[in-house]
């Protein structure tokens, strides 16, 4: 069989490494957002305004966001 | 207020309300709020642009190079989305924090430069008015002189180490008024010059 481009994407080796590299990068953004949160927590501290509480839900609200995709991504993919 | 391009979040705002710093002294008053100018925010703004259309550059470009992104499972190719938008967004996001909560505050006592370089690094330089010795203020640049923004630094008598406010609006004014309120720090500048 001619191995083409279309079917080699489609391949389970393939599908399965990206798999594995998509939760992979899921994992390290959810970090990622676990730290944005203490910096806007370190940044609404020195600089209080009327934004700080927006700014630092928003925060919440993305690592939240981003724990809940490497759940979904692990049970859909 | 004067100089006030985003009416919501200035980046020269006198006398600003609601506004708080950490470790400001009970009858200490902010008299000047300083950001970076808006347009220096050109850049992330014009990244999350590009990244936003990457989805839509992207398929066409493999399927010239010979790879149908197309024949991709329809959730691999949703999750591939998804990250590219949380992409956009953290972009967004982190621009506008740094953009936010890089100040420089002029109180009634002292200049206050609060600076966010990166991830978990903060760092507040304080200098007293009344050890203030010297301002400078540059503008340069094609940008900086349309959009009147510079640098302002600020020597402080026997320090090695100087305040520099970068990018701020009207850099000439504020080095002025900072120079002026060194001599009388407890007097409002309640002459702040309107431009």
């Amino acid at each position: 069989m001619e191995v083409t481009s279309n079917n080699f994407l489609n391949s389970s080796y393939v599908l399965m490494f990206g798999k594995g590299a998509i939760l992979l990068i899921l994992i390290f953004y959810a970090i990622f957002s676990l730290i944005i949160i203490r910096q806007v927590d370190l940044m609404s501290k020195t600089l209080i305004t009327k934004l700080s509480p927006v700014v630092r839900a928003f925060a919440i609200l993305h690592a939240g966001f981003a724990i809940g995709l490497i759940i979904l991504t692990w049970g859909i993919l | 207020m004067g100089y006030t391009p985003f009416v919501m979040f200035p980046a020269y705002a006198e006398y600003p309300k609601d506004c708080l710093f950490e470790g400001q002294d009970p009858n200490e008053k902010i008299l000047l709020l300083l950001r970076a100018h808006p347009i220096t925010n050109l850049s992330w703004i014009l990244a999350s642009i590009i990244v936003f259309f990457v989805p839509f550059l992207v398929p066409r470009v493999m399927l010239f190079l010979g790879f149908d992104l197309g024949v991709l499972p329809q959730t691999f190719q949703l999750i591939l989305l998804i990250i590219n938008y949380l992409l956009v967004l953290i972009i967004v996001y982190e621009g506008f924090l740094y953009w936010y909560f890089n100040v420089t505050l002029v109180t009634n006592e002292k200049v206050v430069d609060i600076d966010f370089a990166q991830l978990l690094y903060k760092g507040v330089d304080l200098a007293p008015l009344t050890k203030i010795e010297e301002t400078d203020s540059v503008i340069a640049g094609i940008v900086g002189t349309i959009f009147n923004f510079g640098n302002v630094k600020i020597q402080t008598a026997g320090a090695t180490v100087a305040i520099e406010m970068k990018n701020i609006p009207k850099p000439s004014l504020v080095a002025d008024l900072i120079l002026d309120l060194a001599g009388k720090p407890h007097e409002h500048i309640l002459g702040v010059p309107k431009v």
